[in-house]
């Protein structure tokens, strides 16, 4: 089965300019194909944010290509890059990020009122998406009356709502408990499966990455090493922590593991 | 680092938040510097003209200080409130209350300290030039710099007693129950705003009685009721913000049509929040900025009370004087003789004025001589009066009387001299003030004239001789006869004094007395609503920049979500400008309509029309308010953006 690429990074440099130059990413080469779902880890300072960043199009590589569904976003005017993220990528942070003045409902269609949706067609897709992740009962309330996997499920919804083609994850069980952490990652590699969305998620965390189809280790801002997924999570996390081992990161980067 | 360092550069490091209270409170310092300065001046002593002036400004310092002290309060308990996530940290790392009590004390006394040396070495600065623009309206001859340690004493110890007891106060402000509530900080206090709809409708009717109790102040019974108004539009406007304006928002978030639209979704949710937040606030701009309109607005129309002097006062000097004055020739030998020392052009004209009793009214009535008039008419170009005998026609006091007396005919009799007269219609021209003929008088034919003076000797009535000096250059005339004026003035102050025989009015000097006492009570005034204008956008100000982490991470998160820069800045246009302009709006209608009645007051005095005056201070607020607004969004996007 050969599919498109969508993700395609090569050699792609970045540096940060200022009081101190920092590489941040050094000649990485990445390629994503379309409907796989990827996990990126590191060591803290290993260059996955920059990754994601650049990815999100809200970055430009130092030195590199870099295609995004064929385009290409050094090309693109400001203006065009904005409206190709609103329209193609969807996002969830760690730190959920949603706008604490709207509530549930509003969070939700704020992407597709910036387009200017009509109403009707708006509240069609909030009423399939509420759906599918449990958020009947709660769609009236504000942000600070959920709990973590509640607002975490509303953020993914935010980043669904407009159908885009890539979703870009930030950590998304950085701040969740276990519980809500797996509702989450399930929800992901669901929407994964059935959309044929694919998912980038950035992790600290080996169980999470262990319900990718592939993981991707970075450090130093450079490709470190790369493993697929097997028949069974149990091995495919094992085989995770080994190169995680290997990585020699910091012992904290490892402290979050818990067995399923 | 020693812990006077410590918030030294606590205040330093956080200048960029304290900017525009800076900027505020050394201003206020400067002003009531530069006030003081004038209070204090030693060429200043003794004239009416300058207790004005030291009144004004006495009065201005007073207003100026009461309102420094709130204005304080209220910015500070907001700093510290915003700061308490900080003030959390440091209770964690041990700090005691006593001495986070000091650090607070030696921070806003830092920034006491610095706002009163910079407001004094500016408001020295700019003293000279102060004295400059005061001079011009006082019209004195020079008004020199001086150097004196009362005005420094003055303004530095008011101001930094100011800020002691402020300081010493301010720590109450931080609630310093729980370290951990305080860590979280702001964040944490996002508690749903109740808003009760009985008194958002109340707030709504309350406006609404106000206004229209404004619009209909010229209806007797609602002018007794008018000492209501100002309470009403307080209560109205403080529900009105607390709960008429988020109950309309949210019965707009009810409509999704309306409210799923474009940038609407985020600009209305955001405007409630910040309502939430600043509430309050906007109430309390509201109130200054309408008071400030107020107080620059009546003052603006008493100038041009000023400027329409010349049309009610068009004679230039009046000497009244009653048959048994001893001083006539005396005082008007003087005044020929200081006029002509002066070279100052002049017509004299003698007359005598008559009183007789009008069958028809039973009052009193005045009684001109046709010639007489004439030849003040001639003097002025105007056309002579035609009368045939038995006849006569009033001589309107005011524009407005002449338009209720011109169309009206009237058969009398002069009762003391048995005259039967017919009065039909007004003389066109204004010649006299109510004050130096009075409001009931008229002009008789030559014939009828004479008939009535005989009477008048044979009976011994009162006659009055009249001097009336027509001047072409009348503002000149305000040196001339001031010690004639001064025992005027003196003897009508002291009550019990036995009445003169004689009265004179010279619109010269009195003009100039009102147009300076205006002026500078403007001036004084201006000066004042630019400090509540530079406090009220500082109050906006600051609160922008404490919800500036907040504004920050959502813009990063509209960023990504694919935000355009052009839609940011419409957004944050959105957010600002209600803020900005909502207030002032407010306040814009609450002092239009308090000028509405002012207007009928004032049709009542003195028959001007102050809509000119308004209309240039309401403009000229607005455009510097826009100004104001242009500054900061220039500010606060360039802080958004800059580590976004």
């Amino acid at each position: 089965m050969t599919r498109k690429t969508i993700v395609e990074l090569t050699e792609v440099t970045k540096i940060y300019e200022g009081k101190v130059m920092h590489r941040a990413l050094n000649r990485l080469d990445f390629e994503v194909e379309e409907g796989e779902f990827v996990a990126v880890m590191g060591p803290s300072g290993s260059g996955k944010t920059t990754l994601l960043n650049l990815i999100s199009t809200i970055a430009v590589p130092t030195y590199g290509r870099l295609m995004i569904d064929g385009i290409e976003p050094e090309a693109l005017k400001q203006n065009d890059l904005a409206l190709f993220r609103r329209r193609n990528l969807g996002f969830v942070f760690q730190d959920i990020n949603l706008l604490q003045m709207l509530t549930v409902e509003e969070n939700l269609v704020l992407p597709l009122t910036l387009d200017g949706l009509p109403v009707k067609e708006m509240e069609k897709r909030v009423a399939e998406l509420t759906e599918r992740l449990d958020l009947q009962d709660i769609l009236n309330r504000r942000p600070d009356e959920l709990s973590g996997g509640q607002a975490q499920r509303t953020a993914i919804g935010r980043a669904l709502i407009h159908k885009p083609k890539i979703i870009l994850a930030d950590e998304p069980t950085g701040n969740l408990d276990s519980k809500s952490a797996r509702d989450v990652l399930e929800l992901l590699s669901q929407i994964n499966q059935i959309e044929k969305t694919t998912v980038i998620m950035v992790t600290h965390d080996p169980i999470a990455a262990s319900y990718c189809d592939r993981v991707m280790f970075i450090k130093d801002g450079e490709f470190f090493n790369e493993i697929y997924k097997d028949e069974r999570r149990q091995t495919f996390f094992q085989r995770i922590l080994n190169v995680l081992s290997l990585l020699g990161g910091n012992v904290n980067d490892l402290s979050t593991v818990r067995l399923p | 680092m020693t812990f006077r360092q410590f918030a030294y550069r606590n205040v330093m490091r956080n200048s960029r938040s304290y900017a525009a209270f800076f900027m505020a409170s050394i201003f206020s310092v400067m002003v009531f510097f530069l006030y003081s300065m004038l209070l204090f001046h030693p060429s200043i002593e003794g004239r009416f003209l300058q207790e004005v002036a030291i009144m004004g400004m006495g009065g201005a310092e007073l207003i100026l200080y009461i309102f420094t002290v709130f204005f304080l309060f209220y910015s500070l308990r907001a700093f510290l409130q915003a700061r308490s996530k900080e003030f959390g940290i440091l209770l964690h790392l041990g700090m005691e209350k006593r001495q986070l009590n000091r650090l607070i004390f030696l921070e806003t006394m830092i920034i006491g300290m610095v706002s009163i040396a910079a407001g004094t070495v500016l408001g020295y600065m700019f003293s000279k030039f102060f004295f400059m623009i005061v001079r011009e309206i006082v019209l004195l001859p020079a008004l020199p710099l001086y150097l004196s340690w009362e005005p420094f004493a003055l303004t530095i110890g008011a101001f930094l007693s100011l800020f002691g007891i402020i300081s010493y106060v301010a720590p109450v402000f931080i609630r310093t129950g729980e370290v951990a509530e305080l860590i979280q900080g702001e964040a944490g206090n996002h508690e749903a705003h109740g808003y009760s709809k009985s008194r958002g409708y109340l707030g709504l009717l309350f406006l609404g009685l106000a206004y229209a109790m404004a619009a209909a102040s010229g209806n007797v019974v609602i002018i007794r009721l008018l000492f209501l108004l100002p309470p009403l539009a307080t209560i109205g406007t403080f529900y009105f913000f607390n709960d008429s304006l988020p109950m309309l928002l949210q019965t707009i978030r009810n409509r999704k049509r309306l409210y799923w639209h474009h940038f609407w979704l985020l600009s209305i949710s955001e405007g409630v929040v910040r309502l939430r937040e600043n509430a309050r606030m906007f109430f309390i701009v509201t109130l200054v900025s309408t008071i400030a309109f107020m107080s620059v607005g009546i003052l603006a129309s008493l100038t041009s009370f000023a400027s329409q002097y010349r049309e009610m006062h068009p004679l230039g000097l009046v000497y009244k004087s009653e048959p048994e004055n001893e001083l006539e020739r005396q005082h008007i030998g003087q005044l020929v003789e200081e006029l002509n020392v002066q070279k100052i052009d002049f017509s004299l004209i003698r007359f005598h004025v008559l009183q007789q009793t009008s069958s028809f009214t039973q009052n009193r009535v005045a009684i001109l001589k046709q010639s007489n008039v004439d030849m003040l008419a001639h003097s002025f170009g105007y056309p002579e009066l035609e009368l045939d005998p038995g006849e006569a026609i009033f001589l309107p006091p005011s524009a407005s009387s002449y338009d209720q007396l011109k169309d009206q005919t009237v058969r009398t009799q002069l009762v003391e001299s048995d005259v039967h007269i017919r009065i039909t219609g007004a003389y066109p021209y204004h010649l006299f003030t109510s004050y130096s003929i009075g409001t009931n008088a008229i002009i008789l034919n030559n014939n009828d004239y004479d008939k009535v003076l005989e009477s008048v000797y044979t009976k011994n009535l009162p006659s009055f001789t009249y001097y009336a000096f027509n001047v072409p250059e009348w503002q000149s005339t305000k040196e001339i006869g001031r010690s004639i004026d001064a025992t005027v003035t003196e003897t009508f102050l002291t009550s019990d004094a036995e009445p003169l025989p004689y009265t004179f009015e010279n619109p010269g000097l009195n003009y100039s007395v009102i147009r300076t006492t205006f002026s500078l009570l403007l001036f004084i005034g201006l000066l004042l609503a630019a400090v509540f204008f530079l406090a009220a956008g500082s109050f906006i100000y600051f609160r922008l920049y404490t919800s500036l982490e907040r504004d920050r991470k959502q813009f990063d998160v509209l960023r990504r979500m694919g935000l355009t820069d052009r839609e940011f800045k419409k957004i944050v246009n959105r957010q600002l400008i209600p803020q900005f302009f909502f207030p002032w709006g407010v306040a814009l209608v609450h002092s239009s309509f308090a000028f509405l009645t002012l207007q009928v007051i004032w049709d009542a005095l003195a028959e001007i029309s102050i809509v000119k005056e308004l209309t240039l201070v309401l403009a000229g607020f607005t455009v510097m308010q826009i100004c104001y607004f242009y500054l900061i969004r220039w500010r606060y996007l360039a802080h958004i953006k800059a580590t976004g």
